[in-house]
C-alpha cells in the first residue's frame, strides 16, 4: 500500500507498543504475576497516544491533499489505526478478566492457548512487511491466521464447555470462556487488519470473502490481484443487493477491464443462466461471461464490461440526434430479437396478478394511495383494489398472439447503447423468459417516466422518447396482427406506474405515477365492448 | 411595471343562478381550450389541457360549508422544440447483419 511516512511512523509506533503489550500478556499467562499484569496495563495510554498522533496526521494530510486517491489511502490508515487500537483494547479486556479469576489463568495455561496468542504475536509481525510489500499475498496471510486461532480457541471452549456441564467450579470456567472469546475476537481483528492492506492495495474496501470470490473469477483473465496488477472500483449495489465493481488494470488508465458482480448465490446464478440463454437465443446481445465462483451461500460473476450509455444518460444529456439515433438502433435490435424467437403460443402476462402482489409494498411506501371509493352526486371513482379487480377481469380475455424471448427487467438502465458502434446490449438478464412482449416495452416507458429530472425540456423528450416506443410497438403489433395491444399496454403500463412509486420518494412524483396509472385502468374499464379493439393511449399522459 | 407573472382574481357575492352561470362560463372555455380573464388592465387567457390534475375538497365548519375545486395543468412553453418523432418507421438499423427483413 501507498506508504505515507506522516502516517506510517505513528502507525509503526502503535505496532511496536502493541507488540509490547501482546508479549507482557503472553508474560502474564505463563507466569501468573500481578507486575507483568499492569504493566501489559501501562502500554494502552501509549497506544491511545498514537492513535490520536495519526488521527491528528490524517485530517491535516487530507486538508493538504484532498485528492480521491489519497482519501482512499488515508482511509485505509484510519482503518488499521482503528483495529490495532480494538486489538489494544482486546488485550486489556483479557488481563482484567484473568485478574479478577486467577484459577480461570491456570486452566488456560494450555499448549492451544499458547500457540494462539503466538499466532496473533506473528500476525502482529507480518503487519510492517504487508504493508511495505508490493503484492497482497503477506496481507492474505495475516487474513489466514484468524482461522488458526479460531480453530484453537474454539477446541479450548468445547473442553470447558464439557467442564460447566458438571455445575462445579463454574465461575472459574466462565472467566476462563470469556477469556478465549477475546483471544478469538483478536483473531478478528487480524482479520480485519489484513483486509485493510488489501484494500489500499484494490483502491477499495473489501471483505476477505468477496477478495477470494475476486481472486477466483479473476484467474480465468490470468489476472491475479495478488500482485497488484489492477484496482477495483464500486459500480454500485443492485436492488437485488448484489455489489457491482468494476475491475481496472493498474496500466490501462481507468479503462475497465471487466465486472465483479458479488451476491447471493441464487439470484447469480438465475444471473448467469439469464446470459447463457441469450447466448442461445440471440448472440452478441448479453455481455461475455468469463467466469463463476460459488462459495456457499454466496457467488461472483465475472463479465465482460460494455462500453457505452445508459438511454437515461442520453435522456439527459440532452442529445436529441442521438437519442434518437439509439432509439432507432433499440427498436430495430428488438425487432430482430422477436421475429427471431416468437414462438406460435397465446401468452397472458398477467399484468393485475403481478400489481395486486406489489399493493402492501407500495401502500409501506405511499399510504395516501390506499384510498376509498368516492361518489359525488354520481360520479364514482373506485378504490384501486377494485380497479386492479375490475382490470384482471378485462385482462382474462386477453393475450399477445406470439409470445417471444423478453428481458424481464427492461428497465433503462439494463440497455447500454454504444454510439460508436451503433449497437445495444442488455444486461442484468436474470428474468428473461418467453413472454409477452408488451411487458419489456411498458416497464421501459415507465422507467422513461420514473427518471427524477423535471427540466422541461428533458420531460418533452421523455415523453418523445415514450411516445416513440408506444409507437414502435404498435407497428410491431400490426405486423403479428395483434389487435390487443393497445389495451395490454394501458394494463402494463398501470402496473408499472404504480408499481414503480415504491422507489420515487418525491410526493409529487409518485403522485403523478399513481394518477396515471388510475387513469388508464379507469379508462379502459368505461371502455364499451365495440371499443375496447380501437383503443389508443392517450399521448398527454406521458407528459407531465 | 407589468406583472411578471399573469395573475386574476375575484370574489363577491352571488346568487345561485349567477354561480351557474360562472360555473357554466367556464366549462365552456374547457370545451374550447381557452378561457379569458380580463380585468380593465389585464388580459389573460388559460388554456386548459386536453389532460389536467383536479382536486375537489368539501369541508364543513360551524361558520359554514365550502366547496374548493383546483384544477391545474402543465403547458407547453417551448414553442421552437422538435416535435418530430422520435421513432423512425419501420426501418432497421445499419448493422443488421443478424437480422431477417421483415415486410
Amino acid at each position: 500500500m501507498q506508504l505515507i511516512p506522516a502516517l506510517y511512523d505513528p502507525l509503526r509506533f502503535l505496532i511496536i507498543e502493541l507488540q509490547k503489550q501482546l508479549e507482557l500478556v503472553t508474560l502474564f499467562f505463563e507466569t501468573g504475576e500481578a507486575d507483568v499484569a499492569e504493566r501489559s496495563l501501562a502500554r494502552v495510554d501509549y497506544i491511545d497516544n498514537q492513535h490520536l498522533i495519526l488521527l491528528n496526521r490524517a485530517a491535516a494530510f487530507l486538508a493538504e491533499t484532498p485528492e480521491a486517491e489519497s482519501r482512499i489511502a488515508v482511509q485505509s490508515y484510519e482503518h488499521l489505526n482503528q483495529s490495532l487500537k480494538t486489538l489494544s483494547r482486546q488485550c486489556q479486556a483479557i488481563v482484567f478478566q484473568a485478574q479478577s479469576c486467577r484459577s480461570a489463568l491456570k486452566i488456560l495455561r494450555r499448549k492451544a492457548v499458547f500457540k494462539a496468542l503466538q499466532d496473533l504475536t506473528a500476525g502482529l509481525e507480518m503487519i510492517e512487511p504487508a504493508i511495505e510489500s508490493e503484492s497482497s499475498s503477506l496481507a492474505i496471510d495475516i487474513c489466514r491466521l484468524k482461522v488458526h486461532i479460531d480453530k484453537r480457541c474454539d477446541q479450548q471452549l468445547d473442553r470447558l464447555k464439557k467442564r460447566l456441564k458438571n455445575g462445579q467450579q463454574t465461575e472459574m470456567l466462565l472467566n476462563a470462556s470469556f477469556v478465549l472469546r477475546d483471544i478469538s475476537a483478536m483473531g478478528e481483528g487480524l482479520l480485519r487488519i489484513g483486509e485493510g492492506i488489501i484494500s489500499a492495495n484494490l483502491g477499495q474496501m473489501i471483505q476477505i470473502e468477496r477478495y477470494h470470490s475476486l481472486e477466483a473469477t479473476l484467474s480465468a483473465l490470468q489476472l491475479n490481484p495478488q500482485q497488484n496488477e489492477l484496482s477495483i472500483r464500486a459500480l454500485g449495489e443492485t436492488k437485488s443487493g448484489c455489489s457491482l465493481s468494476g475491475v481496472m488494470g493498474t496500466d490501462s488508465e481507468g479503462e475497465m477491464l471487466a465486472v465483479f458482480k458479488e451476491g447471493d448465490q441464487a439470484k447469480l446464478q438465475e444471473e448467469k443462466t439469464g446470459i447463457e440463454s441469450w447466448h442461445q437465443v440471440y448472440p452478441g446481445i448479453a455481455p461475455k461471461v468469463y467466469s463463476y465462483h460459488k462459495n456457499g451461500s454466496k457467488a461472483a460473476l465475472l463479465f465482460e464490461y460494455l462500453t457505452g450509455d445508459t438511454f437515461e444518460r442520453l435522456l439527459l444529456d440532452k442529445d436529441r440526434k442521438l437519442l434518437k439515433k439509439g432509439l432507432n438502433t433499440l427498436f430495430g435490435t428488438l425487432q430482430n430479437i422477436w421475429q427471431a424467437t416468437q414462438i406460435e403460443k397465446h401468452q397472458a402476462a398477467h399484468y393485475m396478478q403481478q400489481l395486486k402482489k406489489r399493493l402492501p409494498a407500495i401502500f409501506a411506501v405511499h399510504p395516501e394511495f390506499e384510498l376509498k371509493m368516492i361518489n359525488i352526486n354520481g360520479v364514482k371513482s373506485h378504490s384501486i383494489s377494485n380497479l386492479i379487480e375490475a382490470c384482471a377481469t378485462l385482462e382474462d380475455g386477453l393475450s399477445v398472439p406470439k409470445a417471444v424471448y423478453i428481458h424481464g427487467d427492461f428497465n433503462l438502465d439494463n440497455i447500454i447503447y454504444d454510439s460508436v458502434e451503433d449497437e445495444v446490449n442488455f444486461i442484468d438478464l436474470h428474468r428473461s423468459d418467453y413472454q409477452d412482449y408488451v411487458q419489456d416495452l411498458s416497464v421501459l416507458m415507465v422507467s422513461c417516466y420514473r427518471i427524477a429530472n423535471f427540466d422541461p425540456q428533458v420531460r418533452k423528450l421523455i415523453a418523445q422518447t415514450m411516445q416513440a416506443i408506444y409507437d414502435f410497438g404498435a407497428d410491431y403489433a400490426d405486423q403479428i396482427k395483434d389487435d390487443s395491444y393497445a389495451l395490454r399496454m394501458a394494463l402494463g403500463l398501470s402496473r408499472s406506474f404504480l408499481s414503480s412509486t415504491r422507489f420515487v420518494l418525491d410526493k409529487q412524483h409518485a403522485k403523478a405515477m399513481h394518477f396515471r396509472a388510475r387513469y388508464l385502468m379507469e379508462q379502459i374499464l368505461r371502455l364499451s365492448p365495440q371499443h375496447l379493439n380501437n383503443y389508443q393511449i392517450p399521448k398527454e399522459i406521458f407528459h407531465d | 411595471m407589468a406583472k411578471k407573472t399573469p395573475y386574476f382574481e375575484h370574489e363577491s357575492l352571488q346568487d345561485k343562478d349567477t354561480i351557474i352561470s360562472y360555473l357554466k362560463a367556464i366549462t365552456q372555455g374547457f370545451k374550447k381550450g381557452a378561457i379569458k380573464f380580463s380585468d380593465e388592465d389585464e388580459n389573460f387567457v388559460l388554456t386548459p389541457q386536453p389532460f389536467a390534475n383536479l382536486k375537489i375538497k368539501a369541508t364543513q365548519s360551524k361558520k359554514g360549508q365550502t366547496l374548493n375545486i383546483k384544477i391545474n395543468w402543465s403547458s407547453d412553453q417551448d414553442e421552437d422544440a422538435d416535435d418530430t418523432p422520435l421513432f423512425i418507421d419501420p426501418k432497421h438499423p445499419k448493422k443488421s447483419n443478424r437480422s431477417k427483413k421483415s415486410s
